[in-house]
Order: structure tokens, then C-alpha cells, then sequence
């Protein structure tokens, strides 16, 4: 619904506009392309009227002036081919360099957004348009720069030079003119919808594929293959038909278009011809004037694939502005001190989610240094809860303090480099165990990981590994059961050594005795560090000091026999 | 790093060389006979076209030099009608084009598609699927274009360049010589270049791959990055990236530019050779002047297909690259269904492993175990983690072939049992539930396709999840969102099971089907899952001893070996492994089963 409204504003050159806004300081690129432009044309088409003297000085048995016209023609090679250089290397110069600046800022921006932004959009979605449709408004720029600036030059031209050789020329020439712009629109009209589609289709075919291939496992053992194939060949199939639908119409609106010029050119031809031959005037003239329109023909049925370019773009600014407007963004920038106390409270807190309650007047007081573990059903809010201390996600009433500071006037950067949270889905980083513990934080020596990971009780399994901390994991490297991913994880969080520690039930697939030692080793080596567990696990909530239980929209505090009982009656009903 | 893993992915895709993919995909295209015929004629025609019209022109200017009229309009209506035949061929030669090019792109995704549901399921350990994803969408793109665009136009170009010359030569030989000095100079120029242009342009890919690459990763792990505030170094981390795709380009457009700029030259030197040697032979009234006028329009009509042909190098290289490597999926090893494959309708007696030896890479993760579970039984498995307790449950739900030993049902090797049939009789709920994009419902009838809406709905009150649902926004009618997301662990390992129980599975295998649930729900599945199994084998894997009352017997696994069998009282007074883990667990519990 965006796209449209934008493309009724500005139409085709809607792209051209949105892309100087990120040409920066290589604005000015385009005026000296648009100058080269000018001489490149004015001498490129000079050279057939320079041809069309010569044909005339030999009608007129002068061939004196002939070697004067050859260098002339060789002057105005070297000067054109100066200004070519100027115009496709200014356009690739300009276009790569509003590539750069666009995606640093779509990056810079994404890295901005609060995760409910990530909630809303599938990561196959935000990957293609940092991608490809970035690099369709630069291809759409670059070949503005560099074919339609100077087609409109050779135009308007062929144009002069027509007038000066023969205003009848010039008149055939310019009558051609309405028709190419029309048929242009025509055929813009025409094909948008389809490539729109396409663009859908091919989003789809990633999707399948990403979501066919990371599901393998219940594809197969649920015999689902031919069903998978089926629904991937519907979407191949529908790609294929959209492809041929542009077909038909480019076979007939992209050839119509040189067809017209020949069909000047032919009058050109007979008219000239018709006045040569009653006034014997030198066909000079009119060979310099087909051969304009030969030069012309070219670039003009390439304004129908510029067309295409366009819808493209067009297509994916749209997309681009979704990431690039200022909706969710947080502020990371400021810089703060954290609070001297780590007790955590919450404050009549309560969310809203659509038109569910999920937290109503929640208070809770964590104490400094202590190990809490909160309990709960399954999908109560648990993780809601603990995402609030870091806001990763917001209170719609009431809120949360560290320390007796609210986490909101906290500068989140301080915030998040004290409070280490780790979620339920763990990211595994293609490259090495170390780097993966490490996460992109500075000043984290190897004895830290090591420490880390010993503290997380994963130590063990990676010095068992022949490249140790080096050994390359993720997409590359070697695959990691659950129960070493939800380790590993741990160990990326404690090895800043934060004051505060959140686990949202990252133990789950760790069996419950590893589980208690890596409680008890963080508790060793990380003094008057508060733990705020998430845990469905009876041993866990045995080992921890306090204990809370979600239910209902709100919290209640559980002493040892209560959380005995929960879990030995089962009266959730 | 990126060159280690391309050289790690060989060894399991065996790309196709240059000129074998090349053969494989002409014939590939070749397969639409009449489409293929009508492209060859296309393009001869217009090459016909394109070679005739300068004589046209050249037999009109003479013609007028004649002062005769007739001439004029028939050679002015002759290169009207080169126009129109050349605009009528064209609108075959696209069509066909892209109908046989995109034929191919649909055959060589659809194959590709079709290829990965049957090779070795640890081929998606090995080959990322970033790697499967972008050859089998990206790459296939480029050889549609390239099959589309560039390889017509060339092919068509040089027709029409080799047309010209039989034609020039005719008209005057001479005179040809001259102007065909340049096409050496403009060839030899265009060649010399080769080498320069290929390594910019392998730059600039592997720069773009790079970016692309660095940015799926911060997608996928935006929430991490979020929590743990790194932004910045992931910022500036692609920023060098994006700074080395800049100056790879700017250095690749730097030639190609200036390359452009000389074939300006060449082109006008080209014409000015034409001319001085034209003018003295027409002094001596060896040609016309429409001859030389033809002649200069034909060296203007050298230049194009040149300076494509240079164009369509860098366009060929990455698409015979990707089609090596999309016929390299493909291609792929295949599961070996052998031969008479058995179809096996029903589970008797028992499922057995024997001698069962399994290991990742160099990991030996199972060695040499036996186990037989009667039909009907109950059997538990624990063990620590990377015990090898999912590693077993792997082989028998056939993921996994044993390297060593066999698996048998009843008395058949399941190797050559049809493992659809076989699919039908073992159904899994597995450690890392997965969700389609979709409907919760829909992700439950994945298992059943004619399950309704009340089915679906009276199996999740009778197994005590309907609570987990009713939380969501709109039930189970809830989109789960991109690899479920939209949902808690806990939420999908609910959905995963209640897409086991609706197929009804004569042997049920559960791998930590609960770790994320809570203990309420989870006892309300346990007491469902009681009944249900009455009349099934199940076979439960965990390390959760909640759910030990659910089974008749333990199999201990530690360290890829059966250590413990027995039931319940046999193993805690035998005091191993499984005693001292449940004391661990329990100890001092009054709360345990």
C-alpha cells in the first residue's frame, strides 16, 4: 500500500529521487556526468555529419578538404572518448557509492530497532531487502548515469543536427518522438504487475527453500517430500508464467520502437532521395541523417529494459524505507554508570500484548546478589517477564529499577553490558568456539573464555576437540548437540563477568547434574552476582534462594514445600 | 575462511567442470526442439536483417546519385522491410528465448529441490543452507539471463558481423582489408584484458558474497546481539566489508570504462581508415559512393557484438560456475534404496539393532550396540548429554543408516524396507521441534491431512494442552511465524506432539519431548500419553526422570554404549550410573515417582 502511494507521486523517476538523498558528497558526480554526457553525445553524433561532408565534398569532386575532415574525426574520437569514460565511470563511481552509503545506513538502522521490529518481518524478508533491493535502485541508478542521461542527450541532438541538415529530417525525427514516450508508458503500465509478482515469487521460492531445508527432519520422517516438491513446483511453475507473460509483451513493445525510427529513417531515405533527385542536391545530408537515426536506434530500445530497471526499484524502495524509517528504533548511543546495587524490583508492572493481559500489577523485589528462580506454564509470559529488565521488551504500565534506578533512564548500552541475558533461541556465529564466546566484545582475553567456559562446564567437551577453542562451529563448522549450545551460550554471558545474570530456561536440554554445577561455579567465580533463572525444573528451583511462580497475570513468591508440591500433585488444573 | 569453507563444500558437492556443464546445459535448453529451432532461425534472420540493411542504404545512395526515383523508394522500402523482418524475428527470438531459458532455470530448481529430499540426511550438516538457498535461487537467475539475453545477442551480433564481411568482400575486397585492420587491433586490445577484468570481477563477487553472508548472520542473530550489546562491533565489522565491495567495484568500472573509451577510438579510427582508402579508390572509380557509404555503416556494426562479447566473458564465467554447482546438487549421492526394496506394512514382533556401530566424522558416537524392543514395550533411554542417546534414536527412525551392523524390523534389514512405508509405522517427536510458516492447525496436519479443526482440538484437551493454547492470540489458529517463532519452545514441542499422536503411530519415539513444558501440563501428557501408548511401543528419551513411571524398562547410554538394561528396581540396586543420576536428581525428594 506504501509503494503505491509514493508511485503516484513521482512515477518513474521516483527511484532517481529517493537515491540522491544517499549520494552525499558524490552529488556533484552527477552534474560532471550530465556535462560529459553532453560532449559525448555532441561529438558522437557530430561524426556522421562530419561522414555526410565528406560524401558531399566527393559529390563535388573536392577532395582537397577530405584529410582535414579524417583529423577532424580523430579529434573528436579522442574528445568523446574522454567524456565516455567520464560518463560510465562517474555513473559507476556515483551508483557503488550510493550502494555503500544506503547499506550502512539500512544496516546501522536495522542494529537500531527494538526486537518487536524482528517480530513482524521473516529474516529471509529483511535479508532480501538489504540485498537485492538495494542493489536494484543502484543498478536503476547507474544506468540512469549512465544510458538514459545520455539517450535524452543524443536525442535532443540528433534533433539540432537533424535541423541543421534538413528541417524536413528534424521534422521526421521529432514525430517519433510522442510515439516512443507513449509506447514507453504503455509498456511500463503493462509489465508492473508482473514483475512485481516475480519479485513476490521469487521471496516465496527463498522462504520454501529455507524453511524445506531447516525442516528436513519432520519433512522426512513425516513422509512429506512429494507434498514439499508439489508446493515448490506451483511456485517455479507460477515464476515460469509470470516470466513469459514479460515475454509476449517485451517481443512486441520492445521491438516497436526501433521499428518506428526505421520507419522515419525510410522517409528520410525517400524524401531525401525524391529532393536529390529533382534538385541534384548531394545526398551528403541525408546519409549523415540515416546514420544518426542508425546511432539513435540502440539506445532507445534499451529505454524499455531501463523501464524494467525502474519497476524494480521502485518496488524495492518501499521495502528499504520500512527499515530505514525511525519506527522502533532505541537509543544506544549514551553512555552512563550503572547502579552500585544489583537488587532488581518491579514495579506495578503490567503488559499488554494485542488484547491479552500477560503481566497485571506485577511487584517483585530481587534481592542483590541473590539466585531466583521464577517457574510458571508454558507460554504465562516467563520470558516477557525477564525481557523487561533488559527492555528488550517495554512495561505498559508500572516499571522496572535495577538498583532502585528505572531501567529506562539507564542508557541501554550500560544497561545491556551489565545485565547479560540469554535467550531461549541461541545464535550460533559461524567461526570459532572462542569467537563465539567472545560475540564481537573487545578486551576479552583467552584465559577469560577459557574461564568462561569452564564456569559453563563446556571446557571439558571443547579441550576434547582436536582444534580446541579454535575449532569452527556454526554453518562451517562442526554441529552442536542442544544441551552444547544452551553451554556455550552461558559461557558467551558470563565471561564479561556481568552483575547481573539472566537465564530464560537456556538449561533445559543440559542434564540436571551438570546443570546444578554450572549454578554452583557461577555463584564461586562471579562475586555478588544476582541470577534470575527461568526454569520448569524442580532441582533447579531447589538450588535457588527465592523462588516465584507466574500464573494468572501475576507473581507469587513459593517457599520450598509449596514448589515441592507443585511439582508432585500436578494441580495446575 | 571463506576460501576454507568453498574448498571443505567441494568435498561433498562435486561441482561440475566448465565445459561439462556447459555440454549438460545446452542440452538441458536443447530439450524444447521446437522452441530451439525457432530461436536458431530467429536469430539467422536477423543477422540477415542486420547484414542487408547497410547495402540498402549504400544501392539508395546510389540510386539517388542516378537521379533515379524507382530506386530510391524500392531500396528505401527494401530497408523498411529488413526493419520489419528484423522486428517480427526478434519478437520470436524473445519469446522462445525466454521460454526455453526459463524452462531450464524451472528444471534445473525443481531438480535441485527434488535432489535434497533424497540425499543422506547428513548432507545438511555438511553444506550450510545459506550455500543450497542462494545457488538454487541466485545462481539459477544468472543463468537465466544469461541464457535469456546475453547468449542470443552475441550469437545473433556475430552472424550478422560474419554476414557483413561475405558481403563486404563481395562488393569490394579491397577495401574490406582495410576495414577489417581494426577488428585484430580491437580483438588483440579486447583479450589482453581478459585477465584483468576476470580477477576484478571475482572480487567483486566474492566481496558482494561476503556482505551477504556477514548480513544473514545479524539477522538471524539480531536478539542475541541485541542482548548482548554488540552493535557496534557488528556495525563496523560490515562496514569493512562494505568499504572493500566498494573499492573492488570502483576498481572494476575503472577499467571497464576505460576500456570503453578506447573502443571509441578504435571505432573512429576504424572509420577514418575506411574513408581515406574509399576516397582514393573512388578517385579512380574503383567503387560507388553508396559502396562506401555501405562501408561505413558496416565498420560502425563491428563494434557492438565486440564490446558484448566482452560483457557476455563475465556473464558466462558465473553462470557456468553456478551451473556446475546446481548440477552438483543435483548430482548429489543419493540414500541407496536398494533394489526389491521391501514394502512392510505392519510391526509385529520387534525392532532390533545389532551390532550397531554409527560415528560422525571421526566421533564415534554409537559403538557396537544391541538392543531389541519388543512390539508393545515401554522403553526409556537416559544417559548424558552427547551419550548418544539421540544419535540412536536417529538410526532407528532411519535418518542415519549404521555404518556397521543393521537394524532390523521384525525380521527385515530396514535398509530394504521402503522407508515411506516405514515412516508410516515410526513416528517421532524430535529434540528441536520444527513449525512450517502457517496456521497451528496446519502444522498439526502436516500428519494428517484430513484432520479437522474439532479432531485437532479434542486430542489437545484429552492430552492437557489445550491451556498451552488458549494463551496465544488467536489459539491454534495462531500463525507461528518464520521457524515458529511466534512461539515459546515449550508452546512448539506442544504442537510437535500432538502432530506425533494424531498419526497414531504404532511406534512412537520421543527425544526430550517435554524439556520445555511445564510440570503441570507435563503430568496431564504423561497420564494421555499412558493410554495412548497401551496398545504402542514407545520409546522415551530423556533425562528427565519425571517420566520414567511411563516405561517398563531403562536402557542406560553413556559414551556411545549400552551400559545399564533392566527395569526400574533392577537398576537403583545395582547402583551404576543410573542410580547415582537419579540420586543427583531426587536426592532427598519425597516428590519423585
Amino acid at each position: 500500500m506504501n509503494n503505491k502511494k509514493i508511485s503516484k507521486n513521482s512515477g518513474v523517476f521516483e527511484p532517481l529521487l529517493f537515491s540522491m538523498k544517499y549520494l552525499g558528497r558524490k552529488r556533484s558526480t552527477i552534474y560532471l556526468i550530465i556535462v560529459a554526457a553532453i560532449i559525448t553525445t555532441a561529438t558522437r553524433l557530430y561524426v556522421p555529419v562530419v561522414i555526410g561532408s565528406i560524401v558531399n565534398s566527393i559529390q563535388e569532386r573536392n577532395f582537397s578538404v577530405l584529410s582535414y575532415f579524417v583529423e577532424l574525426i580523430l579529434i573528436l574520437a579522442v574528445v568523446s572518448a574522454i567524456a565516455t569514460f567520464i560518463v560510465n565511470f562517474g555513473a559507476q563511481y556515483a551508483s557503488q557509492h550510493y550502494a555503500y552509503n544506503l547499506r550502512k545506513k539500512v544496516v546501522n538502522s536495522l542494529t537500531k530497532k527494538d526486537v518487536s521490529f524482528f517480530h513482524g518481518s521473516t529474516s529471509g524478508d529483511l535479508l532480501s531487502r538489504t540485498t537485492m533491493d538495494i542493489d536494484a535502485t543502484r543498478n536503476f541508478l547507474m544506468n540512469t548515469l549512465s544510458q538514459l542521461i545520455p539517450t535524452i542527450m543524443m536525442i535532443i541532438f540528433g534533433f539540432v543536427y537533424m535541423l541543421y541538415l534538413n528541417y524536413v529530417f528534424a521534422l521526421f525525427f521529432i514525430s517519433t518522438i510522442p510515439f516512443l514516450i507513449y509506447i514507453g508508458m504503455v509498456f511500463q503500465r503493462k509489465q508492473r504487475m508482473h514483475w512485481r509478482q516475480i519479485r513476490e515469487l521469487y521471496g516465496e521460492m527463498n522462504e520454501r527453500l529455507q524453511e524445506d531445508i531447516a525442516g528436513q527432519r519432520t519433512v522426512r520422517t513425516y513422509s512429506l517430500e512429494n507434498s514439499q516438491i508439489g508446493r515448490f513446483q506451483d511456485v517455479t511453475g507460477s515464476y515460469y508464467g509470470e516470466y513469459m507473460d514479460v515475454a509476449y509483451l517485451r517481443g512486441f513493445y520492445n521491438n516497436i520502437m526501433p521499428f518506428i525510427i526505421s520507419v522515419a529513417a525510410t522517409g528520410v531515405i525517400i524524401y531525401g532521395g525524391y529532393e536529390s533527385v529533382i534538385t541534384g542536391v548531394e545526398v551528403g545530408n541525408l546519409v549523415a541523417a540515416v546514420n544518426i537515426f542508425n546511432l539513435i536506434t540502440f539506445p532507445v530500445s534499451f529505454l524499455g529494459r531501463l523501464i524494467v530497471f525502474s519497476e524494480n526499484a521502485r518496488a524495492g524502495i518501499g521495502r528499504i524505507n520500512t527499515i530505514l524509517s525511525t519506527d522502533h528504533d532505541e537509543d544506544l548511543v549514551s553512555t552512563g554508570t550503572f547502579p552500585d546495587s544489583n537488587g532488581i524490583q518491579f514495579h506495578d508492572v503490567s503488559v499488554i500484548k494485542g488484547n491479552r493481559e500477560i503481566l497485571k500489577n506485577v511487584n517483585m523485589n530481587i534481592e542483590p546478589g541473590s539466585f531466583v528462580c521464577i517457574t510458571g506454564e508454558t507460554g504465562t509470559g516467563k520470558s516477557t517477564l525477564v525481557n523487561l529488565i533488559t527492555v528488550l521488551e517495554k512495561c505498559t504500565s508500572g516499571y522496572v529499577s535495577v538498583g532502585g534506578v528505572d531501567v529506562r533512564n539507564i542508557p541501554l548500552e550500560t544497561l545491556r553490558k551489565n545485565v547479560a541475558i540469554v535467550p531461549q533461541e541461541i545464535n550460533i556465529l559461524s567461526g570459532t568456539i572462542a569467537d563465539n564466546i567472545r560475540f564481537g566484545r573487545s578486551g576479552i582475553g583467552d584465559e577469560m573464555v577459557i574461564r568462561a567456559a569452564k564456569i559453563a562446564r563446556i571446557d571439558d567437551f571443547v579441550s576434547g576437540l582436536p582444534g580446541k577453542y579454535e575449532t569452527l562451529i556454526g554453518e562451517r563448522g562442526i554441529t552442536l548437540s542442544g544441551g552444547q549450545k544452551q553451554r556455550l551460550a552461558i559461557a558467551r554471558a558470563v565471561v564479561t563477568e556481568p552483575s547481573i545474570l539472566i537465564l530464560d530456561d537456556v538449561t533445559s536440554s543440559v542434564d540436571p547434574e551438570t546443570e546444578l554445577k554450572i549454578f554452583k561455579e557461577i555463584g564461586k567465580n562471579i562475586e555478588n552476582i544476582t541470577v534470575v533463572l527461568v526454569s520448569l525444573r524442580y532441582s533447579a528451583m531447589k538450588y535457588s534462594e527465592e523462588r516465584y511462580i507466574l500464573k494468572d497475570s501475576t507473581i507469587m513468591e513459593l517457599d520450598e514445600i509449596e514448589s515441592m508440591n507443585l511439582f508432585s500433585s500436578g494441580e495446575g488444573q | 575462511m571463506k576460501d576454507d569453507y568453498e574448498k571443505e563444500e567441494e568435498k561433498f558437492i562435486n561441482t561440475l567442470g566448465a565445459t561439462a556443464s556447459l555440454k549438460r546445459l545446452i542440452k538441458d535448453v536443447a530439450k524444447e526442439r521446437k522452441s530451439f529451432a525457432t530461436v536458431v532461425i530467429a536469430v539467422v534472420t536477423t543477422a540477415t536483417a542486420l547484414a542487408f540493411y547497410p547495402l540498402a542504404i549504400g544501392y539508395a545512395v546510389n540510386s539517388m546519385a542516378n537521379r533515379d526515383m524507382y530506386g530510391v523508394i524500392f531500396y528505401g522500402l527494401v530497408f523498411l522491410l529488413l526493419y520489419l523482418i528484423q522486428m517480427i524475428a526478434n519478437r520470436f527470438r524473445v519469446i522462445h528465448t525466454t521460454k526455453i531459458s526459463q524452462l531450464a532455470v524451472k528444471g534445473l530448481r525443481d531438480r535441485s529441490f527434488t535432489s535434497i529430499h533424497s540425499v543422506p540426511i547428513s548432507f545438511f550438516t555438511v553444506v550450510k543452507s545459506g550455500f543450497l538457498i542462494s545457488r538454487i535461487t541466485n545462481d539459477a537467475e544468472t543463468i537465466g539471463d544469461f541464457l535469456t539475453f546475453q547468449i542470443p545477442q552475441v550469437i545473433s551480433g556475430f552472424s550478422a558481423v560474419i554476414l557483413s564481411i561475405v558481403i563486404m568482400l563481395y562488393l569490394d575486397p579491397t577495401l574490406t582489408l582495410y576495414a577489417l585492420i581494426i577488428l585484430p587491433v580491437l580483438s588483440i586490445f579486447t583479450l589482453s584484458l581478459q585477465g584483468k577484468v576476470r580477477e576484478n570481477y571475482l572480487k567483486t563477487r566474492k566481496t558482494i558474497a561476503a556482505i551477504t553472508g556477514n548480513l544473514a548472520e545479524n539477522i538471524n542473530s539480531i536478539r542475541s546481539i541485541k542482548a548482548f550489546n554488540v552493535e557496534t562491533y557488528v556495525n563496523s565489522k560490515f562496514d569493512s566489508l562494505n568499504t572493500e565491495n566498494l573499492d573492488a567495484n570502483i576498481r572494476a568500472s575503472r577499467l571497464s570504462s576505460a576500456y570503453g573509451a578506447v573502443i571509441r577510438v578504435l571505432e573512429f579510427i576504424g572509420i577514418s581508415i575506411v574513408i581515406y582508402e574509399g576516397v582514393i579508390e573512388l578517385q579512380i572509380g574503383l567503387i560507388t559512393i553508396g559502396t562506401l557509404v555501405s562501408f561505413i555503416f558496416y565498420v560502425q556494426e563491428f563494434f557492438d557484438p565486440v564490446t558484448q562479447l566482452s560483457q557476455l566473458y563475465n556473464a558466462y564465467q558465473s553462470s557456468i560456475v553456478g551451473a556446475g554447482r546446481i548440477y552438483g546438487i543435483i548430482d548429489s549421492p543419493k540414500e541407496i534404496i536398494p533394489e526389491g526394496s521391501v514394502p512392510v506394512d505392519t510391526f509385529e514382533t520387534a525392532l532390533e539393532l545389532r551390532n550397531v556401530t554409527f560415528s560422525y566424522g571421526e566421533d564415534t558416537a554409537l559403538n557396537d550396540v544391541n538392543l531389541t524392543i519388543s512390539n508393545k514395550e515401554k522403553v526409556g533411554i537416559v544417559g548424558h548429554t552427547g551419550a548418544g542417546k539421540t544419535t540412536l534414536s536417529n538410526l532407528m527412525l532411519k535418518l542415519y543408516l549404521p555404518e556397521k551392523g543393521e537394524i532390523l524390523l521384525d525380521t527385515n534389514d530396514t535398509r530394504n524396507i521402503l522407508t515411506s512405508r516405514y515412516r508410516d509405522i515410526i513416528i517421532p517427536v524430535l529434540q528441536e521441534p520444527f513449525l512450517f510458516r502457517g496456521t497451528l492447525y496446519e502444522n498439526i496436519r502436516i500428519a494428517k491431512k484430513d484432520a479437522s479443526n474439532e479432531e485437532i482440538e479434542k486430542l489437545a484437551l484429552e492430552f492437557g494442552l489445550e491451556r498451552i493454547f488458549s494463551r496465544l492470540p488467536d489459539g491454534l489458529n495462531t500463525d507461528a511465524g518464520e521457524l515458529g517463532r511466534n512461539l515459546s519452545e515449550g508452546q512448539k514441542q506442544a504442537i510437535a506432539i500432538l502432530r506425533a499422536i494424531i498419526r497414531a503411530p504404532q511406534v512412537l519415539i520421543m527425544d526430550e519431548p517435554t524439556s520445555n513444558i511445564d510440570p503441570f501440563s507435563e503430568k496431564d501428557i504423561f497420564a494421555s500419553l499412558e493410554k495412548f501408548s497401551e496398545n504402542r511401543t514407545l520409546i522415551l528419551i530423556t533425562h528427565r526422570f519425571s517420566m520414567i513411571s511411563l516405561v517398563d524398562r531403562i536402557v542406560v547410554v553413556d559414551q556411545g554404549k549400552i551400559i545399564e538394561n533392566g527395569d526400574f528396581e533392577t537398576l537403583m540396586k545395582k547402583k551404576g550410573m543410573f542410580y547415582s543420576m537419579y540420586n543427583i536428581v531426587n536426592a532427598n525428594d519425597n516428590w519423585s515417582v
